[in-house]
């Protein structure tokens, strides 16, 4: 009488289980998996499915089956349940068998740490910079000076490292399709080493709290091939700042526009916030700029960058946009930046 | 009037609140004075941090919480104590500061429950802003206020509170004792309470909106936000005074008042997991204190704990307010389950007629997640970027702390086994308890594993995980236990037909709001936004909808608590059949509890033992103290 | 605080048509264990203070002190001895009235109220002439933080003391009855304690 239930529990929740952790490994869990990183923790995470699973399901059985074999039965109103105390084996059983499986887990983890975590010769090293609330990229040049990007553009299979630091408060530099993901802590440089291996465009999330704009602080990263990576870097590269070349004699419109689109793409990182399909950025802290600047006179366009909380675009709340603008940016890339948007607002 | 301002009571509250203000006003003022500084007499934000932390004490005396230490302290006589402020007369006495632990327990629930309801309200309006990508309802200051407040508020002034609660009311009755150790203290710790609730939710009405930083309320974030960061930085400090007195009080109640022939291990496991909360509190609580210390000193004198760009430019340590945080977050959370497992094991072996199954290792385990709980902190800082070498040790002690655990489930899963399960709603919420809490720490466990972790980190897989343990464990264990000690405390029967209704729709619509959770996180949706990637807005929109109706169901507990207190049949003294003691007297009990202190013969669980007892009430002297003291247990 | 009054005032005896009295399940006095567990939750609030100071001198490796300060060991030093000798009268105290002779009570309370006071003007007096303030290095908010939270505790010493004092000139206590002395004595000897620490780690060491 007392074998036989048991026996009955076992198979309906060997049952219970192999369907579940069918279930768990059929549901498509993960988001694209686009790093060399991905793999081995979704096979961690196959792997703590196929353990848990019959744990949960076991647990539950054992409820269910209590509910339905012991429940109190009409007449059993004042009746007691057998006075069990304990029994030491079992006790000793169910202390050592987790123990056992935690055990040999963590260590499974660590090896999968050490895996994703390895450091490789020849790495790519870019800078990430955040700040309330964007990212900037920079990629150090041998000799010449690094090139700073709003967008994120990685080489297909080059083990890349990040240096990350934060200029202002905590954020987290996260690429879900990476997998990977470290705080931007102030004062400190942390690193995350990720190797892209899949072609395409991916969201940059910054997944600590770091206040009003957090939500909305995200950008693009894009992973190329090597040559096409060479080609962007080498664009970027060429320097058609006459913000300092041209300091004296006063440039044309078009030059000026020019200057206005490397300073909207480049170093002051308007498109890490806003969507302009001309600069061809897609950030989504601010608001997209082709709609909200439709007929705006230059004046407008000026007193947004130097004095954003001057007029809130709807929808947004003020501080979000740095207020520093009228002082960081040269004079001239304040007209161009002016020029650059009437013209391309038009 | 004058007689009414001068004796205790809420009019001098009010006029010692005013003079508080003023006081703080004066502070300041001359304080700026003396430093020679501009805008002296209309500094609002040094005027509002004086104010926040002196207001509170001015009312907590003029509601007259000290009146007695006063008296003492002055050395005059003080008033023998006539009982006056011990027992409730009527409704009216739960609004006066009372020393009687029946009443304090009674308001301790009540008002705890009052925040579950704001938060949840306030949760409702989180969902309701999250139903689709983009902003409808509220800006995303707002809504990073909605988040915070609703943890602060779920956290500190309910689930916190409301075991201490519970146990207050329970506690002294189960081990034979007339009061707590301290009275007065008692309730100086519940009167706190609403003040630090009050002062998080009118956060609500400071410039630049309520404290938006989390319920972590990590630097340097939360020293450069607006003036509500201050609502959280003080008003943690007083729950935290509070729990702490409250704990102290515990503990010696345990220890020095324990009814003849109560040994340690003839303790009902409630008295066990209180105790070792207890412990948990008095160790830990203090660091969550001295963290906001520092936010509080940064923020208002300059301090520079934080500013890692000062100087060299690498001073201030930011990762030190995380070390420190967690040292008191992460025993945090088991002080949120503990009481909880306490509540279970009461419930399971009553509503199953069966002795608990292995009492000692359920003690032991309770003391193994003690000591445990103290070494795992780190395992929140998996990405904070702290030495990477302290990821591993924190792992492993992560995962081990699942045993003790794990051996409390199969534990009472075993007491289930063979006994006679009487299935309504206190068992129930016991049963759903075993199942979410259950996958709530699978899923604890998943997130030990740093690699896992690394991915889901501040993704709404943590989100799942909270809810999952708070939520699934912790509610549903004071569910249970408001459910079983109800009879106890009104004098009352719920209505049984409107609680398992309420089980069955909180269990559905909790796991519909919840479950789905764990899989948008992992597919890569961060926590805290307010805005969110098109590709989770299906998901969203179905957790909102399930999220509406848990608020609904919540509403059906509501209505059974309110009727059946006011209108719900008579309740028996013991309508359980249970052996601890607080049944052993009337419902609700006595003034005092006992007329004389019972006296403890055998183990409190000993359902279906032919003749057990586990209390006789004759006094001391005529019953047969068997082997009174520490005589080993009878329960095995 | 209220813990430390609290477990002074215990509660109290005479009671009429009151409860019964609550058995007595462990040797250890009510007030005692009260303040012996505030104490140990005393002693982990210095211990989040000593992590910021580790963190920032140890694990952030920034100098010590802050590059341009120092920290006046010599006065300091001076400031421990009376602080320590207040123990010692206090001491006095607790034995004279155990032994029923109340002036050596007084006169006790009185000395060891005294010192204390000493030791907190000299604190607040360097603090004016230290040279530097909190907000000039992380450096210095661990001083000012550690010492700040000290001279805290040594107020609320301070005024237990006080009240102690107080009750002791108004004829209270007793060869008998005399918890009141001895209570808010430990948390004195305690606030000493963490001086000696406080001050060998940031002054010294
Ligand atoms: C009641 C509160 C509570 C409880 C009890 C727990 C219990 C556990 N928690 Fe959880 N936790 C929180 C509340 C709680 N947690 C909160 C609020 C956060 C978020 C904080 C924030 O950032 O806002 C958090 C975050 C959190 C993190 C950080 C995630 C991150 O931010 O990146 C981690 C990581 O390790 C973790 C782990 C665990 C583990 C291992 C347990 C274990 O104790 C669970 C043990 C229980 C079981 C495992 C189930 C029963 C056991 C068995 C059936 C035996 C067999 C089982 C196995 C062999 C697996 N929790
Ligand atoms: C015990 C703790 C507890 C409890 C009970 C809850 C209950 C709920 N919580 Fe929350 N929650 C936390 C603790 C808790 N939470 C914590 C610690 C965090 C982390 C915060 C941070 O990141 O810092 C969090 C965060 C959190 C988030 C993530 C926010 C974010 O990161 O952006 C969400 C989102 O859905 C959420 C939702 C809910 C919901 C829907 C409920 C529901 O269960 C609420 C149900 C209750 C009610 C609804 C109230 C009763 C009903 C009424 C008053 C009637 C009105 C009803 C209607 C209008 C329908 N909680
Ligand atoms: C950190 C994010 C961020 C950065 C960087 C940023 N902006 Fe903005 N911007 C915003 C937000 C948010 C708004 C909407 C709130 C407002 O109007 O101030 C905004 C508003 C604007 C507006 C006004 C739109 C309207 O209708 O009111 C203009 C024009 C603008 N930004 C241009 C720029 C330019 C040019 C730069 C670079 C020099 C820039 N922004 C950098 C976030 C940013
Ligand atoms: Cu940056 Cu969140
Ligand atoms: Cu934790």
């Amino acid at each position: 009488m007392r074998r036989h239930p048991i026996i009955q529990m076992v198979i309906i929740g060997a049952i219970a289980s192999a369907i579940g952790i069918a279930l768990g490994l059929w549901i498509n869990w993960f988001p694209a998996d686009a790093a060399k990183q991905a793999a081995p923790i979704d096979t961690l995470y196959d792997v703590l499915m196929i353990v848990s699973v019959p744990i949960f399901v076991g647990v539950v059985t054992v409820i269910l089956y209590s509910v339905w074999a012991f429940r109190m039965r009409p007449g059993q109103e004042l009746q007691d349940g057998a006075p069990i105390h304990g029994n030491t084996r079992l006790e000793v059983v169910w202390t050592a068998i987790p123990a056992i499986i935690l055990v040999s887990l963590s260590s499974y983890a660590y090896t999968v740490l050490r895996d994703i975590e390895k450091v490789h010769r020849n790495e790519l090293v870019v800078k990430v910079t955040g700040e309330q609330f964007a990212w900037t990229y920079t990629y150090p040049q041998a000799g010449g000076k690094p090139i700073s990007s709003t967008q994120l553009y990685l080489p297909e299979d080059r083990p890349v490292r990040f240096d990350i630091r934060s200029k202002d408060v905590i954020h987290d530099f996260w690429v879900p399709a990476f997998r990977m993901k470290i705080d931007a802590v102030p004062g400190i440089t942390t690193h995350v080493r990720v190797t892209p291996t899949v072609r395409g465009t991916y969201q940059v999330v910054c997944a600590e709290l770091c206040g009003l704009g957090h939500a909305t602080m995200r950008s693009t990263a894009y992973v190329v091939t090597p040559t096409a990576f060479r080609a962007w870097l080498a664009k970027q590269g060429q320097p058609p700042a006459p913000a300092n070349a041209g300091a004296g004699k006063p440039l044309g419109k078009a030059d000026l526009a020019a200057l206005g689109k490397t300073t909207f793409t480049g170093d002051a990182g308007c498109a890490s916030c806003h969507t302009l399909a001309d600069a061809g950025s897609t950030g989504t802290t601010g608001p997209d700029l082709d709609t909200v600047l439709k007929g705006k006179d230059d004046a407008f366009i000026r007193t947004s960058i130097v004095d954003p909380n001057a007029v809130i675009a709807k929808g947004y709340s003020a501080n979000l946009m740095p207020q520093s603008f009228g002082q960081s940016l040269s004079k001239q890339q304040l007209d161009g930046l002016v020029a650059y948007l009437a013209t391309v607002s038009k | 009037m004058t007689a009414k301002l001068r004796g205790p009571g809420w009019y001098r509250a009010a006029l010692f609140a005013v003079l508080g203000l003023a006081f703080a006003w004066v502070l300041v003022g001359v304080v700026r004075t003396a430093m020679h500084f501009d805008n002296t007499w209309d500094d609002g934000t040094a005027i509002t941090t004086v104010a926040l932390i002196a207001v509170p004490l001015f009312i907590l005396v003029g509601l007259g919480c000290f009146d007695y230490w006063f008296y003492w302290a002055a050395g005059r006589p003080t008033r023998p104590e006539d009982h006056s402020s011990h027992g409730a007369t009527s409704w009216r006495s739960y609004f006066r500061v009372n020393t009687d632990h029946k009443v304090i327990g009674i308001q301790y629930v009540c008002t705890s429950v009052f925040f579950l309801f704001v938060g949840g309200l306030i949760a409702m309006l989180m969902r309701a802003e999250l139903a689709q990508p983009g902003m409808q309802f509220v800006d995303t200051a707002t809504f990073n206020g909605l988040f915070s407040v609703h943890a602060a508020l779920l956290i500190f002034l309910f689930v916190i509170p409301v075991f201490a609660g519970l146990a207050n009311f329970v506690i002294p009755l189960m081990i034979g004792a007339p009061d707590m150790a301290f009275p007065r203290l008692n309730a100086l710790s519940f009167w706190m309470l609403p003040l630090a609730g009050t002062m998080m939710l009118s956060s609500f009405l400071a410039p630049g909106g309520a404290f938006a930083t989390g319920w972590t309320a990590y630097a340097p974030l939360s020293t450069d936000v607006p003036l509500g960061q201050l609502f959280f930085t003080v008003g943690v400090q007083l729950a935290g005074a509070s729990s702490i007195a409250t704990a102290l009080n515990f503990l010696v109640t345990i220890i020095t008042m324990r009814a003849p022939g109560m040994s340690f291990f003839r303790m009902p496991l409630l008295v066990w997991a209180n105790f070792s909360t207890s412990l948990l509190v008095v160790i830990a609580t203090p660091f969550i204190a001295a963290s906001q210390f520092f936010v509080l000193l940064d923020r208002a004198l300059g301090f520079q704990f934080f500013d890692a760009f000062v100087g060299a430019g690498r001073d201030g340590s930011v990762l030190m307010y995380q070390h420190v945080f967690w040292f008191y977050s992460h025993p945090a959370v088991y002080i949120m389950m503990l009481p909880g497992f306490g509540i279970i094991s009461e419930v399971l072996s009553v509503k199953a007629r069966k002795p608990i199954f292995g009492y000692r290792m359920m003690a032991f385990s309770l003391i193994a997640i003690v000591v445990l709980g103290f070494t795992v902190w780190a395992h929140h800082m998996f990405v904070s970027g702290m030495q990477s070498w302290v990821r591993i040790p924190m792992m492993i002690t992560t995962a081990i702390i699942a045993v003790p655990t794990g051996i409390k489930i199969f534990s009472w899963l075993a007491t289930l086994w063979r006994g006679v399960l009487h299935v309504d709603t206190p068992m129930l919420f016991g049963l759903g308890f075993l199942a979410t809490f259950t996958l709530g720490g699978i899923s604890g466990v998943m997130l030990a594993m740093i690699p896992f972790d690394i991915h889901v980190s501040d993704t709404y897989f943590i989100v799942a995980h909270i809810h999952y343990v708070l939520f699934g464990g912790s509610l549903f264990t004071i569910f249970a236990g408001i459910y079983y000690w109800f009879p106890k405390m009104t004098g009352r029967m719920y209505d049984e037909r409107l609680g398992k209704l309420h089980f069955w729709a909180t269990f559905i619509f909790f796991n519909l709001t919840f479950g789905p959770m764990h899989v948008i996180g992992i597919q890569g949706m961060p926590r805290r936004v307010a805005d969110y990637a098109d590709q989770f807005a299906a998901m969203n929109l179905a957790i909102t909808i399930a999220s509406f109706l848990l608020g609904l169901s919540m509403l059906v507990f509501l209505y059974n608590m309110v009727a059946s207190w006011r209108g719900g049949p008579r309740a028996a003294a013991n309508p359980w059949r249970a052996m601890t003691l607080e049944w052993q007297v009337s419902s609700p009990p006595p003034i005092f509890n006992f007329d004389n202190v019972p006296t403890v013969v055998g183990g409190p669980y000993e359902y279906g033992v032919p003749g057990a007892v586990h209390g006789i009430f004759q006094s001391p002297t005529e019953a047969v103290p068997a082997g009174a003291g520490a005589s080993g247990p009878t329960s095995e | 605080m209220e813990a430390a009054s609290a477990a002074l005032h215990g509660h109290d005896a005479a009671e009429h048509h009151g409860p019964p009295e609550a058995h007595r399940s462990s040797r250890v006095e009510p007030q005692l264990l009260g303040m012996l567990l505030f104490i140990i939750s005393e002693i982990m609030v210095f211990g989040a203070f000593f992590t910021a100071y580790f963190f920032i001198r140890v694990v952030d490796a920034n100098p010590w002190p802050a590059v341009g300060t120092e920290l006046p060991k010599l006065i300091a030093g001076f400031n421990t001895a009376i602080l320590l000798s207040s123990s010692i009268t206090l001491h006095w105290a607790l034995e004279s009235v155990k032994r029923g002779n109340r002036t050596g009570l007084k006169a006790g309370m009185l000395a060891t109220f005294l010192l204390g006071a000493t030791f907190l003007f000299v604190q607040i007096n360097e603090y004016v002439h230290i040279g530097f303030a909190p907000s000039n290095s992380a450096q210095a908010s661990v001083f000012f933080g550690l010492t700040g939270l000290h001279g805290a505790h040594v107020f609320i010493g301070l005024v237990l003391l006080a009240m102690v004092t107080v009750r002791a000139f108004r004829g209270h206590y007793s060869a008998e009855e005399h918890r009141g002395v001895e209570v808010p004595g430990i948390y004195w000897h305690f606030v000493d304690v963490m001086w000696v620490i406080v001050y060998s780690s940031v002054y010294l060491l």
